[in-house]
């Protein structure tokens, strides 16, 4: 214990001593959610504020028919409107583009109007202004009610007689269910990616660097046994994988807390990050970091330098991304076959804990199983280090 | 001391490796049953050509590749059947050997003093003499990676001789170093015959082993061609240099 701990604190000074180390493993994770929530912050308030300046023009002709309609809507503020002779004036100037929705009154809107008939109202649009003619539609129908209950008051009639009946939406689902089933495995697998990319550096550095740079033949000629030289390795290996996938956990934690920021995005995020999902989530990550870093360690050996182990074990990102996708999916749920899938298993683990519907049972399947995987990867590792043509290839 | 008796390792090879070697072998024996013995207080030089299996003999001996067949006793330990104890009492040095870089000179002594289980006063009381002979205050503190070829030489030599080793290997020591500092190394060796220890190094550099060696083997292709006293080698050589005789030897087996 004593060689393990003595390896384990010269790799932790050696790897904290490296600006590589250091920008990779600490400061992107600690900064990486602050800056990605600053930015899609910014993003929604400025396309709000956007929105909600931009001015609609809405060309209209009148045909001999009554204003009233319009003058009423030209009061709403942020819509202006111009008249125009005819319908060619109208379509030319939509063409334009100097209005993007045009009103056209039938010649006999408001006698049919007062006759009980039902006049045309026609609207001109090009298909690319779609969000212009929905705020048009949207005004339009408010005029619709308001003409309908002129005329119904005309017969004596209440406004409810020609709405038989009125549906009304309830939902008595839970929101924390809505936001698993939709986005409740993207958050556990940001940090599972950060538990990776942590343990990666680290990983290579150890081993492949240490070929690279002709330490480890020196290593390998001190009383220590090939086991504790793997061990301590591997501590390091995994401390890292954790510590980034906390800093990461850090940097969401500050962003949602301190920077002021709120909207329905803070909102969800803050539903998600309870006690109990931080704390499952750790207890599952632990085995995971192991089995990340029993991963490594093989191709890390196998390696003669740091740029090769690299070049193997980047492309391995995709194992982690790969799961975690199949976890994304609405419908697929942690039971007894997923409970066995690394990653997948954890990410459907969180998803059940933020969906409130966790069953405990296969929540400790999935640590056992990850519990198993990784002793299974400490063991290929001790193997791989202990085979001479990898160390010294 | 050290004890080699027919010591044989095979590397087996790859298909991919026995097509760059053109070979259909599937086994490669670096070393073909080898035998001598280092006596302590003594030199022992192993002189052989590139490829001619003196690396891997020396790892043999250091611990770090285990032997096909055969035996060494290091100081009276079996490095087979008891490596942990036997690196205990080695020393090992390489021309090629790297340091921490990132590590300070303190800091790679302390690692690898605790790593022998040094006691804090012994550590630092060697470490403190080797300051002293090799001139290094100055740079104790200072990262390995700023430093020059020389110094980290220096600290080479130290992190080899910390924990008082009573076998020193060195693996060619001055290959690929400037004439000063390699007279670090020459040094090194002669104070630690002078200090009773045993040495065996290996070089192709025949006036290197004149120098320094009092007792030599020869091996080319992985097999002894020649073994005994510098003293022997000079009365019995059949060229005019030690060189030529070196290469006689390598083309007459």
């Amino acid at each position: 214990m004593k060689k393990i701990i003595i390896i384990a604190k010269k790799e932790f000074l050696d790897l904290l001593r490296d600006k590589r180390t250091l920008v990779r493993m600490i400061l992107i994770p600690l900064l990486v959610f602050p800056i990605i929530i600053n930015l899609v912050t910014m993003v929604q308030s400025s396309a709000a504020e956007k929105e909600a300046a931009k001015k609609v023009n809405v060309g209209y002709v009148l045909n001999g028919q009554s204003s009233e309609m319009i003058e009423s809507l030209a009061m709403i503020p942020n819509y202006n409107f111009y008249e125009f002779a005819d319908s060619n004036a109208l379509k030319k100037e939509l063409l334009n583009d100097s209005v993007t929705v045009g009103l056209h009154y039938s010649s006999t809107f408001d006698q049919e109007y007062t006759d009980g008939k039902t006049p045309d109202l026609s609207l001109f649009y090009e298909g690319v202004n779609q969000e212009d003619l929905g705020k048009v539609k949207f005004l339009l129908q408010i005029q619709d009610s308001i003409y309908t209950d002129k005329r119904m008051r005309s017969i004596e009639q209440e406004y409810g007689f020609i709405e038989p009946f009125t549906i009304v939406k309830r939902d008595i689902g839970d929101d924390n269910e809505l936001i698993a089933k939709y986005a409740g495995g993207m958050l556990p697998y940001f940090f599972l990616a950060f538990c990776f990319m942590g343990c990666m550096i680290p990983a290579i550095d150890m081993f492949a660097g240490e070929k690279e740079r002709g330490t480890i033949e020196t290593l390998l000629t001190t009383p220590v046994k090939r086991l504790q030289i793997v061990i301590g390795k591997m501590v390091v290996i995994t401390t890292f994988g954790l510590l980034s996938a906390s800093l990461a956990l850090l940097g969401l934690y500050f962003s949602l807390n301190f920077m002021g920021m709120e909207g329905d995005f803070m909102d969800t995020i803050k539903g998600m990050l309870s006690p109990g999902l931080i704390g499952t989530l750790y207890i599952l990550l632990v085995p995971l970091a192991i089995f990340f870093a029993g991963i490594m360690i093989p191709v890390s050996v196998y390696s003669r330098s740091f740029k090769e182990a690299q070049s193997i074990l980047t492309p391995l990102n995709i194992l982690v991304v790969l799961p975690a996708i199949f976890g994304f999916l609405p419908g697929v749920e942690l039971d007894y076959t997923t409970a066995f899938i690394p990653i997948l298993n954890v990410v459907l683990a969180c998803k059940s804990l933020i969906g409130g519907h966790a069953d405990m049972v296969l929540i400790a399947i999935t640590f056992f199983s990850l519990i198993m995987l990784a002793g299974l990867s400490v063991w290929v590792s001790i193997k791989q280090f202990g085979k001479e043509g990898n160390v010294l290839r | 001391m050290i004890k080699v008796e027919n010591l044989t390792k095979e590397f087996k090879l790859s298909k991919k490796q026995q097509k760059e070697n053109n070979s259909s072998e599937s086994v490669y024996t670096a070393v073909n049953g080898i035998s001598f013995q280092c006596e302590k207080g003594r030199i022992f030089s192993l002189l052989g050509p590139n490829g001619a299996g003196k690396t891997t003999t020396l790892r043999m001996i250091s611990t770090i590749v285990k032997p096909t067949s055969g035996s060494i006793i290091v100081d009276g330990v079996d490095v087979v059947s008891h490596p942990q104890d036997a690196r205990a009492k080695i020393g090992f040095l390489t021309g090629s050997t790297g340091l921490y870089e990132r590590l300070t000179p303190n800091e790679v002594l302390k690692y690898f003093a605790d790593l022998n289980d040094m006691d804090k006063a012994t550590f630092e009381k060697r470490r403190d003499y080797y300051y002293d002979l090799l001139d290094m205050h100055d740079f104790k503190s200072k990262k390995i990676g700023q430093m020059s070829t020389g110094m980290k030489q220096k600290v080479s030599i130290t992190r080899t001789m910390i924990h008082d080793p009573n076998v020193v290997v060195f693996d060619e020591p001055t290959s690929g170093l400037d004439v000063i500092t390699a007279e670090n190394i020459i040094k090194l060796i002669r104070d630690c015959k002078n200090e009773g220890k045993t040495v065996i190094f290996s070089s192709h550099i025949m006036s290197e082993v004149d120098l320094l060696c009092d007792d030599l083997a020869i091996i080319n292709k992985g097999k002894l061609l020649y073994s005994g006293s510098m003293q022997d080698f000079r009365d019995n050589m059949q060229t005019e240099t030690l060189t030529g005789e070196f290469i006689r030897i390598v083309n007459e087996n």
